[in-house]
């Protein structure tokens, strides 16, 4: 826990009581602990996914449901070969004028195609994952799409995983 | 968790837990925005109205018959936002 971290352990004093109160029992207090993998291998040799709750998506792909009250449980693909051109954000509730000047500060995937390209990185997955962060069962997060993500993260093959919140 | 929430509120019939839910989901975390967005897509829908346009009723009728009722509530929220959008004031910070 760092100094400035409340009773609950976040990072930000008074965010527990900030979201709490605007969307009403959304956060959650984790009493379990999953404990980081290590990683097995130079960073050079290892394969990167990329999973974010940035609500990117390739263009023509069924939109985010955005309006949905209780929130949208399913995940896209995003082809880590793609260009920023070929994406589009479909979501509501986070500033996204930075992001259509330039997706890579909420999208890194030019940054981190420019890393396999100097060889920093052995390479990426074949898809990237992406979803939206407005969610409010975090349970139905945790066993479902959560749990799909992964499998698709294994199936891909990935040695280590970039995680965004947007 | 927030589902939780809302159904316990459902259960001991909270309406204003449950309708402080929705003015949060529709202003974007702020009730009194949410409040005016709903306000908004009732004068905007009224207004599309006014002159006594010809609709097709026949769609409308026939999607309230034949969908199931959860699909329709999904609508509601989907026509809340596309009639928020056609008033020409949006104050949310992306897209759809």
């Amino acid at each position: 826990m760092t100094a400035t971290s409340d009773a609950h352990g976040q990072l930000r004093s008074g965010l527990w009581h900030t979201i709490n109160e605007r969307y009403p029992g959304s956060m959650i207090t984790k009493s379990d602990d999953v404990p980081l993998a290590s990683v097995r291998k130079p960073l050079r040799e290892c394969r990167l996914t990329f999973v974010s709750t940035a609500g990117v998506q390739l263009k023509g792909s069924v939109p985010f449901d955005t309006v949905h009250p209780i929130g949208d449980y399913t995940f896209r693909r995003v082809p880590s070969s793609a260009r920023p051109a070929d994406l589009e954000i479909h979501q509501i509730k986070f500033p996204t004028v930075g992001a259509h000047r330039d997706l890579n500060v909420i999208f890194p995937i030019e940054r981190l195609q420019e890393l396999v390209a100097e060889g920093a990185l052995g390479g990426l997955t074949a898809s990237f994952f992406t979803f939206i962060g407005y969610n409010m069962d975090p349970d139905r997060v945790e066993r479902d799409l959560a749990v799909r993500i992964a499998d698709a993260v294994v199936e891909d093959q990935a040695d280590i995983a970039l995680m965004c919140p947007a | 968790m927030s589902v939780r929430y809302l159904k316990a509120a459902l259960a001991s019939g909270e309406a204003e837990k449950l309708i402080r839910f929705v003015r949060l989901h529709l202003g974007d975390g702020d009730e009194g925005v949410g409040r005016r967005e709903i306000d908004k897509a009732w004068i905007r829908a009224l207004e599309l109205l006014l002159d006594v346009p010809a609709t097709d009723r026949d769609f409308v009728l026939t999607t309230v018959r034949e969908k199931d009722p959860a699909t329709l509530a999904h609508l509601f929220f989907q026509l809340h936002f596309f009639l928020v959008r056609h008033s020409g004031e949006w104050i949310h910070d992306g897209d759809l």
